[in-house]
């Protein structure tokens, strides 16, 4: 059992190799190209517009995208919605809502899911429109988008009770180092 | 040339000369002629006319039923591309939910969700076009029907869609099953009852189509039909009018034959009388001789003046003879006519009354010729004055638009039987007698108004009439006034003038 997580993790690991950020700028149709993250955005996060949730703590929102929580107050299931690794947003997510690295997310989700404490794995997408998209279709999905690539097909929820273009928002992406 | 020399004497016997007149020929019946023409080319025109209705009926309905066919077509063809794209759609919807289902990577996952949902609005659009475009109760009725299906269906699609993006496969497939297989079949069968719909429609309006194109086949074969009855009645029309003037014709000329032998048969047997006296030796002495002589050369006289008259008919009518028109004073007309006319009117008891306005300008004409023509007017005054022994001459100017302008009238009247209304259209014509006259025997041979409405016309004036049955008549002769400074006024017997074929 632990070489089959071993095995895994090395797959996830893979998989955040190929999946570096030039596969979020795929084009989606009737949008523009996404912009590469130059300069720093909030993290907008993002929920079915059906979703009657408007606001989150940090500490529920952890608790969401660690897989801790599986329902909504409705009862619907939550979907977490997450961009592939090495994507700024993923990274800023695991760091600010998560406090975990890449390895570690990975790793409490494969712990989790062999122990039963983790209800839901979490969905990889692999541009912001995907991600979009999928929180438009699944009434019980979360996921995180910069401000910037947000329409008014989903939901932003405050956290809280900021809205990412709030003074106080906790959650941005950080500006890529100069080389 | 006309040669007035040779009728300069009139005796006794010209009342029956006069306008007794020569051979006939072909289409002399004028008259009937004209008429004839007129009706043919009216007739004509009729056919010309349904002729022409027919084309303009024949262009709109052909228009009409190419105009239905289009729409056939028009609709046939939408209606067919409609449901067919609404059906395309609508399976589209389904097929990239099952897609979906198919595979596990979130990111194609999403990609088929986009495309069902692309494939489900337009299914959406054609709904609402084929609602905004219903007529029928029906139609509105399906329409809505297709619509209340798809959205139900569309619920359950995207609880379905959902289930596959949470990676619930197994409850995605349990909900089609249990919910979307029923909608969907639902909304196939409103297609399927729309699709019928457009069918009715399209053999509706096949059944119009070939309504409109029989009506038209019956509408053409009935204004062919109406065109070709009317050519028959145009062409009998004219045979028969045609017909009816060469019987008249030959009615006519039958009739002048007769009268004209008649005329012929009175001198010559008194001419044959005489000379059989003579031959038997039954006349003696020089006076009875003498007598004899005179009678002989008086009958001559009358059967020379009627050739004459016959052949200047004949001339008149060939456009052979010749008039020398020249400035005429109508005192010295008047008074050339009356002294011609002077024996038989005092044999025949009339009274004459002549007025002649003072300083009437001088008219233009053969001098002859017009004098024959007044000659004719009188000497029928006195055949049908009946017991009247009046007759009137009267000179005067007349300014009358009907004979473009100013004229110089000279009008005959008589208090005689009058003509009938009915019978004043055709007295000018050649040969033309009324029952009446005939009757009542009075000679002649219906030449006499003719050859004078001839000559006036000739020297560029008319004859015209205005009579009254048992009241009497009033024949006008309107002749031309001389313009002055052009001809100068000549004597009435010799001088150069204007000459006129006629």
């Amino acid at each position: 059992m632990r070489r089959l997580a071993l095995l895994l993790l090395i797959l996830v690991e893979a998989g955040c190799v190929s999946g570096a950020w030039p596969r979020g700028s795929v084009e989606h149709d009737g949008l523009p190209p996404q912009k590469p993250p130059s300069a720093g955005e909030n993290l907008a996060i993002i929920v079915n517009r059906d979703n009657p949730v408007d606001n989150l703590s940090t500490a529920e929102l952890r608790r969401i995208f660690l897989g801790a929580r599986g329902h909504w107050t409705s009862g619907r299931r939550i979907t977490i919605v997450m961009m592939e690794p090495g994507q700024p947003e993923r990274t800023a997510i695991l760091r600010q809502i998560c406090q975990m690295s890449e390895s570690e997310f990975s790793n409490h989700f494969l712990h989790g899911l062999f122990t039963g404490e983790v209800l839901v794995s979490p969905k990889t997408l692999a541009s912001p429109v995907g991600v979009r998209e999928f929180v438009f279709n699944v009434p019980g999905a979360i996921g995180y988008l910069r401000v910037s690539n947000v329409d008014s097909s989903v939901k932003i929820v405050r956290i809280d009770e900021h809205l990412p273009n709030e003074k106080g928002y906790p959650f941005h992406v950080p500006a890529p180092a100069a080389k | 040339m006309y040669r007035p020399r040779q009728l300069n004497s009139m005796n006794k016997q010209s009342k029956f000369l006069a306008g007794k007149v020569g051979r006939h020929r072909p289409g002399a019946v004028e008259g009937s002629g004209s008429f004839s023409r007129y009706s043919s080319a009216l007739l004509l025109f009729l056919v010309f006319c349904v002729v022409i209705i027919v084309g303009i009926v024949v262009i709109l309905d052909v228009r009409s039923t190419g105009v239905e066919a289009q729409k056939m077509y028009a609709g046939s063809v939408l209606g067919l591309h409609r449901i067919g794209d609404l059906q395309y759609s609508a399976q589209e919807t389904r097929r990239s939910t099952f897609y979906a289902l198919s595979t596990n990577d979130s990111n194609l996952q999403v990609k088929y969700a986009d495309q069902s949902r692309e494939a489900d609005h337009l299914v959406i659009e054609g709904v609402s076009e084929y609602l905004r475009e219903a007529k029928s109760p029906v139609e509105m009725e399906v329409g809505k029907r297709l619509q209340n299906d798809w959205s139900a269906y569309l619920k359950v699609r995207d609880e379905v869609l959902a289930s596959i993006l949470e990676g619930s496969t197994k409850e995605a497939v349990d909900l089609d099953l249990k919910d979307g297989v029923t909608l969907f079949d639902r909304v196939r069968e409103d297609l399927e009852a729309i699709e019928r719909l457009y069918d009715e429609q399209a053999s509706q309006r096949l059944a119009n189509v070939a309504a409109s194109s029989r009506r038209a086949m019956i509408r053409l074969v009935g204004v062919l039909g109406i065109a070709l009855v009317f050519a028959i009645a145009s062409v009998w029309a004219i045979q028969r009018s045609r017909m009816q003037s060469a019987i008249q014709l030959a009615r006519l000329q039958m009739e002048f034959v007769a009268s004209v032998s008649h005329e012929l048969r009175t001198p010559l047997t008194v001419i044959s009388s005489a000379a059989d006296n003579i031959a038997d030796g039954l006349v003696e002495g020089k006076e009875e001789i003498k007598n004899y002589g005179s009678a002989i050369r008086s009958q001559s006289h009358q059967m020379t003046e009627l050739v004459n008259e016959i052949l200047l008919f004949a001339a008149t009518k060939d456009r052979k003879n010749a008039y020398i028109l020249r400035p005429l004073k109508v005192s010295d007309l008047v008074d050339s006519t009356l002294v011609r006319t002077s024996e038989l009117v005092k044999s025949a008891g009339f009274t004459v009354d002549v007025q002649v306005d003072a300083e009437l300008p001088n008219v233009v004409g053969d001098m002859s010729a017009l004098s024959q023509c007044l000659q004719n007017l009188l000497i029928n005054a006195v055949k049908y004055s009946g017991r009247s022994r009046w007759i009137g001459i009267r000179a005067f100017v007349s300014d009358s638009e009907v004979h473009k302008g100013k004229k110089v009238c000279i009008a005959v009247q008589d208090r005689g039987i009058g003509i009938d209304s009915s019978e004043l259209p055709h007295i000018f014509e050649p040969f033309y007698r009324s029952a009446a006259v005939t009757a009542e025997q009075i000679h002649g041979t219906g030449l006499g108004l003719s050859l004078s409405k001839t000559i006036a016309e000739a020297m560029g004036g008319d004859l015209s009439v205005v009579s009254e049955l048992e009241v009497g008549s009033v024949f006008t002769l309107h002749l031309q006034i001389t313009e002055e400074h052009k001809l100068p006024v000549a004597s009435a017997a010799s001088g150069p003038g204007a000459t006129v074929e006629k």
